[in-house]
């Protein structure tokens, strides 16, 4: 059991059929860090977060979560999880989503906070079904940490929402990590892979390279992040 | 209007459906087994419905008559002592007995002759051809002794319902159960696949949420929903439609409760099968039709054709259905031991499919 280390992906392979959606992926997270997940679409972000919660089981490597080997669902009362989709009720409304999810999880409380959180506290009462596409999604960031959970994955969450929001989202995740929380993000926009502590390119299911983004940018000899990651990816693909 | 864009729609529509083996399978055999089925109910069972005859008559007429009720196509006779014949109504191995009384032959001297004619009566359909086969071979036996005119008053009582029995009081008893059945397993089927399809169930099977709870508290809530349907079809069909029962009300609302909580977790398990919401509908005719036609409700197991009565007797609702008419017509009680065979198969059945549905719902989302 490692005190250190949020999670530990050691040597993971995955496949669906003929797909390898993960091919011996080893990477670990510290605890309290921000960890953005880069790649392109179907590189293998989804499928290594699922198996993070366990919903994925993995046909060859451990995946540790929180000193848990998965899958353990003792260990998920810990875990706030942001489906890619806004997984939602459509007919309850946002506090209402919000609550179930916390009771599920085992909190009670937080609602409030949770909601305030995300800004949709005025819209408490609306059906989730009315509201816009940014606003499910912060509802469902609202459902995935009103349980307040040490682990964080949040599978593209930034997704429809605008940019002042989007500006907050990561002032509270930094806050949030800076409190303890650790942060897992998948990501195919490079400026949000900015904000990330250390960073994972994932391609064809294999982590290419890792670092800060100032080591991933001198890995890939380039300023931009965004070259950077095309070169590396270039070069191993190659 | 262009040609080439109704042909595209047209184009679209086939390829789709080409790579729905699912739907083409619904479309081109489902008519194939549901009318194969059903011709095979209705033409494969060819036995009449068997009736005991009682020759206590002390001249030759009752024999006579008894002859050519033999002779009839409408029934099928057996000889049985008149004392045996309720007996033998009870245990579902007649529908009915004639008496012809010790003195039968001399009534008809007197004018006036008065059969007794003993009918099981919970099928409303099978009296008519009993009273008929009766009325002609009175008729024939009578046109044997001519110079006569002879009045026939059959003496005609019935073990369960009664006269005023009607087609509704016998479909009543089984439809209450297959309506609350039908209703709460096409609700739950879809509603739990709308958890899968809008992701939400994926966020339950990240929580701490194990399999068992999900199961059991869409049971719970779904079952709340039942029971107040339950409890609404019963009041209307004894209320308002006035459906005959002889039986304990409380034991009804049980046996279709118990069906509904089987129809929950029947939805549960099958969606586990089905991607989408259109692929569920498809369930509907294939768990529902079947039963509709072999569980006894339109037409009674026994007079199934026998591959098709074994597959009637391990489908629950056969025993479901067969309860609840037994409670509502007959008044069973749960002495009975028919009875307790049909709810044990019932509770059975609920137990079975709740255990299938926590089984296999990891399954689909991994």
């Amino acid at each position: 059991m490692s005190e250190t280390f949020a999670v530990e992906v050691e040597n993971v392979s995955k496949s669906f059929e003929a797909v390898k959606a993960l091919d011996g992926v080893t990477l670990r997270v510290r605890r309290g860090e921000i960890y953005g997940l880069l790649g392109p679409n179907g590189a293998g972000k989804t499928t290594l977060i699922r198996a993070l919660v366990g919903l994925v089981e993995a046909h060859a490597g451990t995946v540790t979560v929180l000193g848990q080997r998965m899958p353990n669902v003792g260990v998920l009362h810990h875990v706030g999880y942001m489906t890619q989709q806004a997984a939602l009720y459509p007919g309850l409304s946002v506090e209402e989503n919000v609550r179930f999810f916390g009771a599920i999880n085992g909190a009670e409380e937080g609602v409030k906070e949770a909601l305030e959180l995300v800004q949709l506290y005025e819209r408490r009462r609306s059906v989730v079904a009315t509201l816009s596409g940014g606003m499910r999604q912060r509802c469902s960031l609202a459902c995935a940490l009103v349980h307040k959970p040490q682990l964080l994955l949040l599978d593209e969450p930034t997704v429809g929402v605008d940019p002042q929001l989007r500006v907050q989202f990561w002032e509270e995740f930094r806050r949030m990590a800076a409190a303890g929380t650790t942060i897992i993000v998948s990501s195919h926009v490079m400026d949000e892979a900015e904000r990330c502590q250390r960073l994972g390119l994932i391609q064809f299911g294999r982590l290419l390279a890792e670092g800060t983004p100032a080591e991933i940018r001198t890995m890939g000899g380039s300023q931009n992040l965004e070259e950077a990651f095309l070169a590396l990816a270039g070069v191993k693909a190659s | 209007m262009s040609g080439h864009r109704v042909a595209a729609i047209t184009r679209r529509l086939l390829q789709q459906f080409r790579r729905d083996h699912r739907t083409l399978a619904l479309l081109f055999v489902a008519p194939i087994v549901i009318l194969g089925l059903l011709g095979y109910l209705i033409r494969g069972s060819a036995s009449a419905p068997e009736v005991g005859v009682a020759i206590e008559d002390q001249g030759p007429l009752g024999a006579t008559v008894a002859a050519a009720l033999d002779r009839s196509s409408l029934i099928k006779t057996t000889t049985v002592a008149a004392s045996d014949g309720d007996g033998r109504l009870k245990d579902g191995s007649l529908v009915a007995y004639i008496v012809f009384p010790a003195d039968f032959s001399r009534q008809a001297q007197a004018g006036s002759i008065a059969p007794e004619v003993h009918l099981e009566g919970s099928q409303p359909g099978t009296a008519g051809p009993v009273l008929q086969a009766l009325q002609q071979a009175l008729i024939s036996a009578v046109a044997q002794a001519p110079g006569q005119t002879i009045r026939v008053q059959p003496h005609v009582t019935y073990l369960y319902g009664g006269p005023g029995f009607d087609t509704l009081d016998y479909f009543g008893a089984a439809f209450i159960g297959l309506v609350v059945f039908f209703l709460v397993f096409v609700v739950t089927i879809v509603s739990f696949l709308n958890e899968r399809s809008q992701g939400t169930l994926e966020r339950l099977m990240a929580s701490p949420l194990r399999r068992g709870e999900i199961v059991l508290g869409y049971m719970l809530g779904f079952t709340v929903l039942a029971l107040i349907q339950s409890i609404e079809v019963l009041i209307f069909s004894l209320a308002v439609l006035h459906v005959h029962n002889s039986g304990n009300v409380a034991l009804i609302f049980v046996i279709e409760a118990l069906m509904a909580i089987g129809a929950v977790n029947l939805g549960i398990f099958l969606s586990m099968f089905a991607r989408t919401e259109f692929q569920a509908v498809q369930f509907i005719p294939l768990v529902v039709v079947p039963q509709l036609l072999l569980s006894g409700i339109l037409f009674p197991v026994s007079s199934e054709p026998r591959p098709l009565q074994v597959l009637s007797n391990v489908l629950p609702l056969t025993y479901a259905v067969n309860g609840l008419r037994d409670v509502m017509i007959k008044g069973a009680d749960l002495t009975w031991s028919s009875l307790q065979l049909d709810v044990g198969v019932v509770v059975g059945f609920v137990f079975l499919v709740l255990v299938a549905g926590v089984a296999t719902l990891r399954r689909r989302i991994a």
